[in-house]
């Protein structure tokens, strides 16, 4: 048995260790990157399909791909070629200054009335939080949203994905109030502004005010983009 | 300023144990005495101010792929790698203590250990990465959560002293009235939450 | 908790009454959060609803199991200087791996559980029961020591949650209990009022147990 308080022992164990925990996750890791990262599209274009209702079609893939079209855009509304949507990183952008952003814009054409779904990312209690905000014809009115979390409290801030009623508040509601951008707020106090108000989670103080701000801050860059539609 | 409402923010608004309640086991089990919270208090404010800026630099020059030396996305290497950091920190702190305080290293027993699973310390890393801040921003951000979590603790620690003198019912004694302050003391600080500082 | 009790009973016959102990004991006399003090963290994020707090004991049972069983197999070649690096690297890349192969292969189930990978390595449970126990005994009582903490633990958190649920929402497993007029408390979302509900069953559970009372 070798002496287990040598400095030589502990430091060829150490060395050992690492080295082999280190091949095995770094293994796993590359081995799996591929199919984790077609996981996580597959993820997000489900919750782009799910701010319009479309997210129990059979075959996400090709629903995503016959139904929905992808464009990126700059802060002043101009189209930028040659950037995927759905590659777009929105943690990196934000790090960017305001005018080089990419925002991917994806848009819904049901029989000419369009959709334009609006990626939003923020922070919540412990982590990342991001979504999908569908807005209407008129580019005001909120169809539906898409929320998702990396590790908010379960029961608690997890619900603005868990639970579908904390969704479909956002129904309806409008981010312009004549003409000015207001954005949707998630209130604790009593809604006094029904068109721009939803309820937030009782017990999820943090989180709600996260989906506030990222609301109000990430579609607020899409400002120029939405006044060269209309 | 700006430098001073973070550190504010990490030690009331955010506090590690009343507002997120992380780091609770050792806190509830060392609060006995003022003296070796205290002595915990210290450590765990040292660890935090040391690993955070660690972390932070592997994290930087390691672990993102942008700004990686290797070019990799290593990210998912970064909960053993902040793990083995804390670790290797509490060691020496452990080291430490039983060379110079032996006194102290016996009545912190098992939670001196315990510091490297003390969820405040890897939560402060991991609360640093998901909230990108820099370099300086991520050193305040450990000491002033580290003060919190020492804040905290001599708080609870002072208030076990004086109870003992209290008519408290024999079953609820010591841990069980631990919890109930803790809780009282965590909804006090949730007046904290209204404060914005940014 | 009908499930485990079954289990113990056929496998009754196999173990001694030591091993058996080290399965009860942490149900009661021993249990890890009220008695030992450890695993407080997670047990107060994980329990506003009995869903997340079900599945989490059943994460932690699986992961202190094993982790005790992996270390005490290795527990006679760890330098004691660097032991806890050792036994935290070990379980966490246990941990990753199985993250990232639900990730790839089980994406659904990932994302119900990735939230939960965070505070299972931090969980003191896992380390404490490894100081404790795993690094000083043979690999099978060590394996039924970690079940049976990760069960006390289970317990405690199902209980805890339970009240929360009821009170808080109204409900239990997400299903309605209460009548619609029934006003959610408030207080039982937060933290804090995990704290209360611990420090009650701790009285409780002194007040039966006399033996667990704090002298100081």
């Amino acid at each position: 048995m070798p002496n287990l308080n040598s400095n030589n022992y502990t430091v060829i164990y150490v060395t050992i260790m690492t080295v082999i925990v280190a091949v095995c996750l770094a293994l796993a890791a590359t081995g799996l990157r591929e199919k984790q990262a077609y996981n996580v599209e597959l993820s997000n274009k489900k919750d782009i399909l799910k701010a319009v209702n479309l997210d129990d079609a059979p075959d996400i893939e090709a629903t995503f791909d016959q139904s929905i079209e992808k464009l990126v855009v700059d802060v002043n509304g101009n189209v930028v070629d040659g950037v995927d949507a759905l590659k777009i990183d929105l943690k990196k952008e934000s790090k960017k200054p305001v005018e080089e952003r990419n925002l991917p814009v994806f848009i819904y054409n049901n029989d000419g009335n369009k959709s334009y779904i609006l990626p939003v990312r923020g922070f919540g209690l412990w982590d990342a939080i991001w979504g999908y905000v569908a807005l209407g014809n008129d580019l005001n009115t909120v169809q539906g949203v898409a929320f998702d979390h990396t590790a908010e409290t379960p029961g608690l801030g997890a619900e603005i994905k868990d639970n579908p009623s904390f969704g479909k508040q956002f129904e309806g509601k409008k981010i312009f109030d004549e003409g000015e951008f207001v954005s949707v707020e998630v209130t604790k106090n009593a809604i006094t502004e029904p068109e721009h108000q939803v309820a937030s989670i009782s017990g999820a103080t943090m989180t709600s005010d996260g989906v506030s701000n990222m609301l109000k801050k990430d579609l607020g860059s899409y400002l120029a983009y939405i006044k060269s539609l209309k | 300023m700006e430098y001073l409402n973070l550190f504010t923010k990490a030690a009331f608004v955010e506090n590690m144990i009343l507002a997120f309640f992380l780091g609770m086991c050792s806190y509830l089990a060392v609060s006995k005495t003022v003296k070796t919270a205290m002595g915990l208090g210290l450590a765990v404010i040292f660890v935090l101010g040391i690993t955070i800026p660690a972390n932070w630099m592997i994290n930087e020059y390691f672990l993102k792929p942008d700004t990686s030396i290797f070019g990799e996305d290593l990210t998912f290497l970064g909960f053993i790698v902040f793990i083995a950091v804390i670790a290797s920190m509490v060691q020496l702190v452990e080291m430490i203590v039983e060379k110079f305080f032996p006194a102290l290293y016996t009545s912190l027993g098992i939670f001196l250990p315990l510091i490297t699973v003390n969820c405040s310390i890897l939560g402060g890393s991991l609360f640093m990465v998901a909230r990108e801040y820099d370099f300086s921003h991520a050193t305040v951000f450990g000491l002033g959560s580290g003060f919190g979590w020492w804040l905290a603790i001599i708080a609870l620690a002072a208030i076990r002293e004086k109870i003992r003198y209290s008519n408290v019912p024999a079953p609820l004694r010591g841990l069980g009235m631990a919890f109930i302050i803790t809780g009282l003391m965590g909804i006090a600080f949730m007046s904290f939450m209204g404060i914005k500082l940014d | 908790m009908a499930e485990t009790a079954t289990k113990q009973e056929e496998k009754e016959a196999l173990f001694s009454k030591n091993n058996r102990r080290l399965l009860t004991d942490p149900l009661d006399d021993n249990n890890p959060i009220t008695v030992q003090v450890l695993g407080i963290c997670s047990a107060l994020a994980v329990t506003v609803a009995i869903k997340p707090a079900f599945v989490m004991s059943i994460a932690v049972v699986a992961v202190t199991a094993f982790a005790n069983l992996a270390i005490s197999l290795m527990r006679n070649g760890i330098p004691p200087r660097v032991r806890m690096i050792v036994e935290l690297v070990v379980i966490a890349s246990l941990v990753i791996l199985v993250d990232q192969i639900l990730k790839a292969f089980s994406f659904d189930m990932w994302k119900q559980l990735s939230v939960y990978i965070g505070l299972i390595i931090t969980n003191c449970i896992v380390m404490g029961r490894l100081e404790a126990y795993a690094m000083a005994n043979k690999p099978w009582p060590s394996f039924l020591d970690g079940i049976g903490n990760g069960l006390g633990y289970g317990a405690l958190l199902i209980i805890v949650a339970a009240c929360r649920e009821l009170f808080g929402k109204g409900s239990l497993m997400g299903f309605q209990i209460m009548p619609d007029s029934y006003v959610g408390n408030g207080l039982m979302l937060l933290p804090a009022s995990a704290m209360f509900l611990i420090g009650i069953i701790i009285w409780i559970q002194r007040s039966r147990n006399t033996k667990l009372i704090d002298i100081s």
